[in-house]
């Protein structure tokens, strides 16, 4: 073909794979209030900076040639606040987004492979329903659709990002279950299969929301980080959560610079915190007093909301906050709180972003539902993960830490490289009440005034549960002014950090599963 | 006008009430204390308004989600 003719057919080949699926799928997928793959890939990265592969790729599956435009999955490279990521968009109006071999599954190896070796984030903006039929029909086409295992073998060498923002079905879904970080748009799915096909096949009768709506896996199943109220906002948390995020494992997250100054005076905190030990407050408000401009990153907000994980900045670095709330259970973390804190654990050594403990809990979540999930093996895996950190660990016992909860907190000897405690702190292995009726028992009982004995070991208790005695006995590093803890967090991580190996860790716990 | 409804955040008891119906409250003021795990937790005003609706009082156990109170906003 000569240059001419040559040109001309390769713009009309581009042309075509540009329209996509067509106006009218297009009009449906705006009817349902989304974004079309190309732009949502457009609204993610900085403007101009898609480099797209594979915009020829079409079905390998003779006569599907020409429905099948970029093979209904866009891919390539941009830049992100102008550092670069590898993006996949399944194309929802390609065959309602389902995968094809050839652009699922040859254009996203070949993709995965350049990011993974240079070290760029991946991002898989996932809107279908699974393998495409009739690719994956057949004992070739199953065999020649199996998982793109190539993707598992190098776990959290980048950040693997993953959204859900249309039902999503089989693959994508796999692609959230593997991802460091999922955002979902409010109003779509996600599961293994699809309820026309659970109804075939089990007779279970069951709408998308239920089966796997946004709201059942922000409060049952926390395999969700983040929620969008629509598309364009789904990328903005994407583009956020990146931003506190380094490239790859081998660098430290970007520096912020901020005007925020490294020694402000926490004042508002002596109003935050209650004078009342049985009052509860607002974790997220002390955050925010400790934190650059007040901004946090919460992950999972709504999964065992007894424990905060979030994202935050510590004059200009990012650090990973795990913090108790007392708003919700007193701050006593369940099955879930475990399971929040152990993958937090794991993504932030994994990327070089040291860690910090608020404490203020009466103790791990009892009971008997509890115990039917697993609690002493959910708890040991919080203590597996913090005792395999090698990041920076600051821990501060703002109000109660008690029992096992004060370990897995970083407690004492349990990992942090800075312990201290603001005055108000409350340590012991049960609250003074409860404590006392479960130590002192007979002595009460036998006491003259058992009102008045019993008071008295309460009072004795909580006197023995100040921060001094373990200070004095240098089991805490310090007891500090809750006003200055900004102060010392800062100049604590610059302690840390000025080894010459700034917070890189040793990433033993790069290869820990995704779900627990 | 909308209407606010303030639910039950998690299962516990209720402690006080410190609004009755007719009342004007702020947004952030303490409507009733509910206490979970023996800790009280203030349940705020989520918008300011007039109190509609109290369907709780001190010593009931709610569940999550249970209405507590409505505001006319």
């Amino acid at each position: 073909m000569d240059m001419k003719s040559g040109l001309e057919e390769l713009h009309r080949r581009r042309q075509k794979a540009l329209r996509m699926g067509g106006k009218a799928k297009i009009d449906r997928q705006y009817k349902r209030g989304h974004l079309t793959a190309r732009e949502r890939i457009d609204k993610l990265l900085d403007p101009g900076t898609f480099l797209e592969m594979g915009i020829l790729n079409q079905s390998d599956i003779s006569g599907m040639e020409d429905e099948t435009p970029a093979d209904g999955n866009i891919a390539g490279f941009g830049r992100i606040d102008n550092r670069t990521v590898a993006v996949c968009a399944a194309d929802r109006t390609v065959l309602a987004g389902a995968e094809g071999r050839v652009g699922t599954f040859n254009k996203e190896r070949r993709i995965t492979k350049i990011a993974l070796e240079k070290g760029y984030p991946i991002i898989n903006l996932g809107d279908g329903g699974g393998a495409r039929m009739p690719d994956i029909m057949g004992s070739d086409g199953l065999s020649s659709m199996t998982f793109p295992v190539e993707g598992l073998r190098y776990p959290r060498k980048v950040p693997f990002i993953a959204t859900i923002m249309g039902d999503c079905f089989g693959g994508p879904s796999w692609m959230a279950a593997k991802a460091d970080f999922v955002v979902m748009v409010k109003g779509t799915c996600m599961a293994v299969s699809g309820p026309r096909v659970l109804e075939i096949a089990i007779g279970e009768k069951v709408t998308p929301e239920e089966l796997g709506g946004w709201e059942l896996h922000a409060e049952v199943t926390g395999q969700v980080d983040a929620f969008a109220e629509d598309d364009e906002h789904c990328l903005r948390i994407v583009r956020e959560f990146l931003s506190y995020m380094p490239s790859h494992c081998d660098e430290e997250p970007p520096y912020v610079p901020t005007n925020d100054r490294p020694n402000r005076k926490l004042d508002e905190v002596m109003d935050i915190l209650p004078d009342d030990p049985n009052r509860s407050y607002d974790m997220h408000k002390i955050i925010k007093s400790i934190v650059d401009d007040g901004k946090h990153f919460p992950l999972k907000p709504y999964y065992d909301p007894s424990l905060i994980t979030c994202l935050a900045r510590m004059n200009g670095r990012t650090v990973g906050i795990i913090a108790n709330q007392p708003l919700f259970f007193a701050g006593a973390g369940g099955a879930g709180a475990c399971e929040k804190a152990a993958s937090f654990i794991v993504l932030c050594d994994s990327f070089n972003i040291p860690l910090i403990f608020l404490h203020d809990t009466p103790g791990f979540f009892v009971g008997k539902e509890a115990e039917r999930r697993k609690m002493p093996g959910k708890i040991i895996v919080w203590m597996e993960a913090l005792a395999l950190s090698t990041v920076p660990k600051i821990s501060i016992v703002v109000r109660k830490s008690y029992g096992m909860a004060y370990s897995n907190m970083a407690g004492t000897n349990c990992g942090a490289d800075f312990l201290v405690a603001w005055p108000t702190a409350d340590i012991s292995f049960m609250m003074p009440q409860t404590g006392v009726n479960v130590v002192y028992h007979p002595v009460i009982q036998a006491a003259k005034d058992p009102q008045a004995e019993r008071e008295r070991l309460v009072k004795q208790w909580e006197y023995q549960s100040a921060p001094w005695r373990a200070a004095a006995k240098h089991l805490l590093d310090d007891v500090i002014d809750p006003r200055d803890t900004r102060g010392f967090i800062i100049t604590s991580l610059d302690i840390l950090r000025s080894n010459g190996r700034g917070f890189m860790s040793k990433k033993c716990l790069q290869a820990w599963p995704t779900v627990l | 006008m909308a209407r606010e409804i303030v639910a039950s955040p998690m299962p516990g008891i209720i402690k006080s009430v410190d609004v009755a119906v007719g009342d004007k409250v702020n947004e952030g003021d303490t409507l009733c204390i509910l206490e979970a795990m023996k800790m009280e937790n203030p349940i705020v005003a989520p918008a300011s308004g007039k109190i509609s609706e109290v369907n709780v009082s001190s010593g009931q156990s709610v569940k999550r989600g249970d209405m507590l109170i409505a505001i006319e906003t």
